[in-house]
């Protein structure tokens, strides 16, 4: 596995456990019956967050454990990571980024629906954020699956 | 996923130059080693500059790594005539 695949794979997981935590987070709101703007833009707030904050940290731990496991490889102490980004990946990026574009335009789209067809506006932001984390998961699967089918 | 058109000898060059390995040739022409595997199964098509670079890394012209299959387009292409 190179690393951008590592890259994304560890984005993927990051971005699942955001969408779990939302997730529950959201139904405990509603279960409590709390589910107003104060709750509901606090939580906007701290997905993004924590969605900006992860990925930085998961992505330089993503490159210090590469460099671990490849010093352990080959036991160099000052080993080389192919961290570099080839015509390919930068392609594979692009597509993804496509993907992840598509998707969130339609969740966009469905998320504005419902407020057209009188759902209250906390409806259409928790929706909205669902379908951005999601969008990214969906980019991130098309990723790896353009990775692990060569292009 | 159908294969491309573009094929390559860039296996056949590798072992006629000392048995050069994926990754030697990777790093000589600045990609990854992914890269060269999904070239070399003809599932990547690389950028002009790319094949350039390959093609002077093995001292030959760029016929002779890359071709590509016209056989496959002029059929599609009188098929399309003969539709017409």
């Amino acid at each position: 596995m190179s690393f951008q695949q590592k890259n994304v794979t560890v984005s993927l997981v990051t971005f699942l456990l955001i969408l779990g935590f939302y997730l529950v987070r959201v139904f405990q709101i509603i279960q409590d019956g709390n589910f107003n703007s104060t709750n509901v833009f606090r939580l906007w707030g701290f997905v993004i967050a924590f969605a900006i904050v992860g990925t930085i940290v998961v992505t330089i731990f993503t490159h210090i454990f590469s460099a671990i496991t490849q010093a352990i490889k080959t036991g160099e102490e000052d080993p080389d990571i192919e961290d570099i980004e080839d015509e390919r990946d930068r392609l594979i990026d692009l597509r993804g980024t496509k993907v992840t574009y598509f998707v969130s335009s339609i969740g966009g789209f469905l998320s504005m629906l419902t407020f057209v067809l009188g759902q209250p506006p906390l409806v259409m932001f928790t929706l909205l954020i669902f379908f951005g984390v999601l969008a990214q998961i969906v980019g991130d699967i098309s990723r790896l699956y353009l990775y692990r089918r060569g292009f | 996923m159908s294969k491309s058109r573009i094929s390559n000898n860039i296996r056949k060059l590798r072992f006629f130059h000392d048995e050069m390995t994926q990754q030697q040739l990777a790093e000589k022409v600045g990609v990854t080693r992914q890269t060269i595997i999904a070239m070399e199964q003809e599932k990547y098509s690389p950028s002009l500059e790319l094949a350039f670079r390959i093609a002077h890394i093995f001292g030959v012209p760029l016929e002779e790594v890359f071709s590509y299959d016209f056989e496959d387009e002029t059929n599609q292409y009188s098929n399309k005539e003969q539709i017409k």
